[in-house]
């Protein structure tokens, strides 16, 4: 008998601290945060509940609608040129042996590095006064102000961001490379197909489950994008890069309107949700 | 960038077999130099800021001239900089308790999910897994209210706590320990050895490999993490390096002194960096791990 129980009794006991961490520090903040949506918490604690007014709210602020605009774009420029960038250099150092731990170390350099690090010293590369500024000068151009231009503020940022993460899709995409046969592409080099229809018809096909992973990932990396934005631009110039996590983090602890900050999260998880769950969709149809 | 040129053909007709190993060789020539070009550009603003930082001070600020002479001044002051040792201080704690906390607590529920057989074991990883699907930044403003009613805020238990409850960590030393052979603990519980002991003894050095790793990446997760800690750790004596990085802007912080400080926050990430750089790299190309 005592034999018996032993097993869940010790495994109950084994999971009890990380359990006890989860339930009160992340299972009642996700339910916490769809309550306090329905509700106008103030940094006082007051409160009373208020139904749909947040998000009927949110349907009306102008502020919010522009961060999310500005995510989405946001979005829609990082996720193509990041998962470009890891493709074409996972590409590149699967077919290059010459110094290729090097290449590699030296690629996945910027991810051990935090947002912020990044955000400084492109800062200073963006600048005016900065390295970019510099070198255009030389060729008589600019200067360029990459983050005081509405129009280029995302697509510096983007830049930044590729920077600072794309080794890690990199070598995601490295490892879904390796695990290709070699005897698939040399059947085909033996068919007579192209460089171009090997990529097309062996490579790409067999790589999807990486690069939809890729893809998950580096989108929900893109809604989530604030450290960089914070140290660089602080949401400027005229919010063109006040995106939805800045809404949330002014509202929360610029005007301490809690309730609705709340309620940006709430938007923040339904949008990272839908788009992993579209993504899932289209990658197996196109598997299909 | 072009797809094509990068998955690099073997000359397709048949030819003598010197000729063709060198015409391999010549095809790959470029690849190699675009990767060195690609890789060096990657680097090359740690090279600016090392440059920066080992300027003059007071530097004139058109920065792209390269200076006279480089000098160690601003990596000293920064490194006698008062905030900029206690910003520091506070960091290796926030990171230093975490990876010992996570290590400890997140391989012992990943045996429990691995290895025992207890009621609601599944059902419990499921939900484990799906806090996976909730950003963090979701759940940020019902977490600073939960912590500020627990009175954490302006504390560090309340800025670390919170950020012990780690799925990623538990998922990967369940599948992790999930391949140890279950003989072994028969064996050991055969012989009379208690659960606690089992796990000391068994579980703990037979995961000595994946525990580097997890540690490596707690560390720097907590190293670089920035939004929590700026919300929660308000007061000057709690910022992290991260924070204190941020307000270190305006006329009184030279541009020398601000790349001397970044210099110095990243030496800790690059020595992780060029010490286990293997298992980063094989961890993240197995697990997918983040």
């Amino acid at each position: 008998m005592r034999h018996r129980l032993r097993d869940p009794v010790a495994g109950l006991l084994f999971v009890l601290p990380m359990l006890v961490l989860f339930l009160i520090f992340r299972f009642v903040p996700a339910f916490g945060a769809a309550g306090m949506s329905l509700t106008d918490y103030k940094i006082s604690g007051e409160w009373t509940f208020t139904g749909v007014d947040n998000y009927a709210r949110l349907l009306r602020d102008p502020i919010f609608l522009g961060s999310l605009r500005v995510t989405v774009v946001y979005v829609a420029i990082y996720v193509p040129l990041t998962v470009v960038v890891a493709l074409g250099t996972a590409l590149l150092l699967n077919s290059v042996i010459f110094l290729k731990g090097l290449f590699r170390g030296m690629l996945f350099l910027p991810y051990v590095t935090s947002f912020v690090f990044a955000g400084i010293i492109w800062r200073w590369i963006y600048d005016f006064d900065g390295l970019l500024n510099g070198l255009l000068g030389y060729l008589d151009l600019g200067p360029v102000g990459f983050l005081d231009d509405t129009a280029l503020v995302l697509p510096s940022l983007a830049v930044v961001q590729v920077w600072k993460g794309f080794g890690y899709s990199m070598l995601i995409l490295l490892a879904g490379l390796k695990a290709i046969p070699e005897s698939y592409l040399e059947a085909a080099r033996v068919d007579g197909a192209s460089a171009w229809q090997r990529f097309r018809l062996i490579v790409l096909p067999l790589l999807r489950p990486a690069l939809f992973f890729v893809l998950v990932i580096e989108t929900i990396g893109a809604f989530q994008t604030f450290d960089m934005i914070y140290v660089m631009t602080g949401g400027g110039p005229s919010r063109a890069s006040f995106n939805l996590i800045y809404a949330l983090y002014d509202q929360g602890f610029k005007f301490f309107d809690l309730g609705y900050a709340a309620t940006i999260g709430v938007v923040l998880f339904l949008l990272v949700f839908v788009v992993s769950m579209i993504q899932r969709r289209f990658i197996d149809r196109s598997a299909a | 960038m072009t797809l094509t040129a990068a998955h690099p053909a073997a000359p397709t007709a048949p030819a003598p077999t010197r000729r063709r190993t060198w015409g391999r060789m010549s095809g790959r020539w470029p690849l190699v130099a675009l990767l060195a070009v690609v890789s060096i550009l990657t680097v090359s603003p740690f090279a600016v800021m090392l440059v920066l930082a080992l300027s003059p001070p007071r530097a004139p600020t058109v920065p792209h001239q390269w200076p006279d002479a480089l000098t160690l001044d601003n990596i000293v002051s920064t490194l006698t900089a008062a905030g900029f040792v206690s910003w520091t201080v506070n960091s290796l704690i926030y990171a230093g308790v975490s990876v010992v906390v996570i290590l400890l607590t997140a391989s012992m529920a990943g045996y429990a999910f691995a290895k025992k057989r207890f009621p609601g074991r599944d059902a419990l990883m499921w939900a484990f897994l799906a806090t996976m699907m909730v950003p963090f930044q979701a759940t940020l403003i019902p977490l600073f209210v939960l912590v500020s009613s627990l009175d954490g805020v302006d504390t560090f238990w309340g800025m670390i706590v919170p950020t012990l409850a780690n799925s990623q960590a538990v998922f990967l030393m369940r599948q992790f320990i999930r391949d140890l052979p279950d003989e072994l603990f028969e064996a050991a519980r055969i012989d009379g050895a208690s659960e606690w002991r089992i796990f000391c003894q068994i579980v703990l050095p037979l995961t000595r490999p994946i525990l580097a790793t997890l540690g490596v990446f707690v560390f720097l997760w907590h190293w670089n993490d920035f939004l929590w800690p700026l919300v929660v750790a308000q007061s000057e004596e709690l910022r992290t390096l991260t924070v204190g990085l941020t307000s270190l802007r305006g006329e009184e912080y030279p541009l020398a002194m601000v790349m001397a400080s970044a210099a110095v926050s990243v030496v800790p990430c690059l020595v992780v960096f060029f010490l286990l750089q293997r298992y980063l790299v094989n961890s993240i190309a197995s697990t997918g791990f983040k």
